[in-house]
């Protein structure tokens, strides 16, 4: 494709592609140390009073225009995904914000032992960093984002408090605690970024919709469009939306010059920079990558490792649930965060597999909702139909299971052959198998699964040994490391091959842990552009 | 992504039998063919383009494997709708789901199942504040993270 038309700009130091978790935070923090910042962002700002949770049809919209499934959603700005080959289909949004705009904000941190898996497991690599390393750097995302939880934790190392009290736990949150306080088993309040009491620019507290994963119209979730977007405007840095990108162009020595893109209005343009930032999450990012193939880099750029789109993570998630006797109004309250159980979070090899698992405890909705199945098949039609949905409105609870995903080279990210997106380019195809120690993580919880919620005093136990639609977290296809034949960037994320190329999304995860990773993305793409600040200025202009 | 049509390729008295089947009568609410939610399930199907094709494939499908639908009995009924479930699962669920939508969105529904119908936005619920007295048990436990 030429770009003979393309609009001559302004070189900026640092072009961010893709304004979610890890664009926003790494756009704000360089352009406070006063670097000119642009970011590319394909989707569009939202307007939180639009959300559909104000709307009459929310039900259908969830399933629809705002499913989290771009594949289903399948708005202009999305691009589609070939998930034939994988179980798992991908999650994600398109827009400023990202993919903080649906998730449930559920933000634990990883484990010190989570960055050493080889060391002390002997599988996969051990991370080219610590958790003490990261740790300043989860602490200033928490203070950015705002999060909402209580220090004492027994399964997690001491921590700075949280800026606000834990969300209320609820009637629903306290009979499914009853169950592992029975057993005598770990849980703790989740950490999220909800406010529980008013916190931020212009962000009011959880008015408890129940509805959080579908956009938060009370700007009570945070999102980086609330957060650091605001401060990075503030500082300079611009943002074009409906900008989609088309390939990361490099001189004849395969240093990064910048990006061509199609903008909002269809025409072809470049953005020249003098270094380049990838933000576009797990999928989006290689996709890119393997996209931008030149001269210098004909195996996808940065790609001499072999490495890009390689190693493909999720957190392959199992879903239990219960019917209590109790009527329990389990619609109110934000649907997944109340607690945690990290009871076998640590490896014990005597379980027959390594590394381990986080329950996430899940409440349930309204009617059509659980007519639909929610985390179960649906109510039966026809005859019983409503004695069913009586029984299960307002009690059902579950128990979500976030087993540590290793990495392996065959699962992986390429580009599909025929598929396109709207613009004609490439589109990412997903070639994913669950391992046995997967599966036997997930086999080991349900079954520990059923005894909580036996002990909890719920019957009618159903499982969903894996959920299709569960690819909210997209990890390891540009990994980092230290040696540049196994691993696409360094300890920096900065690219082994591309000097003003980097990764702040969570394609540079060495291994995945067993929590919700985005805290861990927003930690790491802050210490990205740290370093920049701290021993790049030659990338100011 | 929204289609923002009117779906005129649908039999609407099929899919109202049809409705009829799928959530019969109860107390004194009608089968949900009867409450005429056919209608408001065409229009809400066109508000986006990929699960219109989908309803209307379904539909028409159904509509054509099953041409005597509409006067056959109950019995005749329901055992073509589990077959159509059986044979094309994927189509029938975009039936069923979109029924139970329309249905459970409606204000008699409401009523007789006491829901209070509200949008989830702008008025919330409310919810006790957090009490720390529920860590009691936890915060005797040592800490058994994984030193490294």
């Amino acid at each position: 494709m030429n770009t003979q038309n393309a609009t001559a700009e302004e070189t900026v130091d640092i072009l961010v592609i893709g304004a979610g978790a890890s664009g926003g935070a790494a756009t704000a923090w360089l352009a406070e140390a006063g670097f000119n910042v642009k970011c590319l962002e394909q989707g569009y700002w939202q307007d939180p009073s639009k959300y559909a949770s104000a709307s009459k049809d929310y039900e259908f919209e969830m399933l629809t225009n705002w499913a989290p499934d771009p594949n289903k959603r399948q708005r202009e700005e999305d691009y589609p995904v070939n998930d034939t080959d994988s179980p798992v289909t991908p999650v994600m949004f398109n827009g400023v914000g990202g993919s903080t705009i649906l998730w449930t904000a559920h933000t634990p941190r990883f484990h010190p032992s989570d960055f050493r898996v080889k060391t002390l497991d002997g599988v996969a690599d051990d991370w080219p960093l610590t958790y003490d390393e990261l740790e300043e750097f989860y602490d200033l995302n928490d203070e950015v984002m705002g999060c909402s939880g209580i220090n004492g934790d027994p399964a997690n190392p001491p921590r700075s408090p949280r800026q606000m009290p834990p969300l209320p736990l609820g009637k629903d949150g306290r009979k499914l605690i009853s169950g592992f306080e029975k057993l005598g088993w770990h849980w703790w309040p989740s950490d999220s970024y909800i406010n529980s009491q008013r916190y931020g620019e212009g962000r009011d507290a959880c008015n408890y919709c129940g509805h959080n994963h579908m956009g938060c119209y009370q700007r009570a979730k945070s999102s980086t469009d609330l957060t650091y977007w605001p401060r990075a405007l503030r500082s300079g840095a611009t943002i074009e939306t409906g900008a989609r990108v088309r390939r990361i162009t490099v001189d004849e020595n395969g240093r990064a010059t910048g990006a061509d893109y199609i903008d909002a209005k269809g025409n072809e343009r470049h953005q020249s920079a003098r270094a380049v930032i990838m933000a576009a999450n797990g999928i989006g990012t290689p996709r890119l990558m393997l996209n931008s193939k030149s001269d210098a880099h004909p195996e996808g750029l940065a790609n001499s490792s072999g490495l890009v789109g390689k190693n493909l993570m999720f957190h392959p998630f199992a879903m239990i649930s219960g019917v209590f006797p109790e009527k329990m109004e389990t619609w109110q309250g934000p649907l997944g965060n109340i607690g945690l159980s990290q009871e076998f979070y640590e490896t014990d090899k005597s379980r027959g597999f390594v590394r381990g698992y986080t329950y996430q405890f899940q409440r349930s909705l309204g009617p059509a909702w659980i007519a639909k199945g929610g985390f179960r098949d649906p109510v039966p039609w026809g005859e019983g139909h409503h004695e069913e949905l009586q029984k299960r409105l307002g009690s059902v609870m579950g128990m979500a299971v976030i087993g540590e995903d290793l990495p392996e080279e065959h699962n992986m990210v390429d580009l599909d052959p025929e598929l396109t997106d709207s613009h004609g380019i490439p589109a990412p195809r997903l070639n994913y198998t669950l391992s046995k120690n997967s599966r036997d993580q997930l086999d080991h919880a349900i079954g520990n699964a059923k005894k909580v919620l036996e002990a909890a005093g719920a019957s009618d136990i159903h499982v969903d040994p894996m959920m299709r639609q569960s690819g909210w977290h997209l990890m390891g296809t540009a990994r980092m490391g230290d040696d540049p034949k196994k691993s696409v960037v360094d300890k920096w994320g900065q690219a082994h091959d591309v000097d003003n190329l980097f990764i702040v999304d969570g394609s540079v995860f060495v291994t995945g842990a067993a929590v919700n990773p985005t805290p861990t993305i927003q930690a790491l793409a802050l210490r990205t552009a740290d370093y920049i600040v701290s021993n790049r200025q030659d990338l100011k202009g | 992504m929204s289609a923002n049509t009117t779906n005129t390729n649908i039999d609407q008295n099929v899919l109202a039998a049809l409705l009829d089947r799928l959530i019969p009568a109860i107390d004194d609410l009608p089968s949900a063919g009867q409450m005429g939610l056919a209608e408001e399930i065409i229009r809400l199907s066109g508000q986006q383009d990929r699960f219109s094709k989908i309803f209307t494939n379904a539909m028409g499908s159904f509509a054509s494997i099953n041409p005597n639908f509409i006067t056959s009995d109950g019995t005749e009924q329901d055992a073509a709708i589990r077959a159509f479930e059986s044979n094309s699962p994927e189509l029938f669920d975009s039936i069923l789901t979109i029924s139970y939508i329309v249905y459970y969105k409606d204000e008699r529904v409401h009523k007789r199942i006491g829901w209070s119908g509200n949008t989830p936005q702008p008025d919330g619920n409310e919810m006790e504040p957090w009490d720390e007295s529920i860590l009691e048990n936890m915060r005797k436990r040592e800490p058994f993270w994984r030193q490294v």
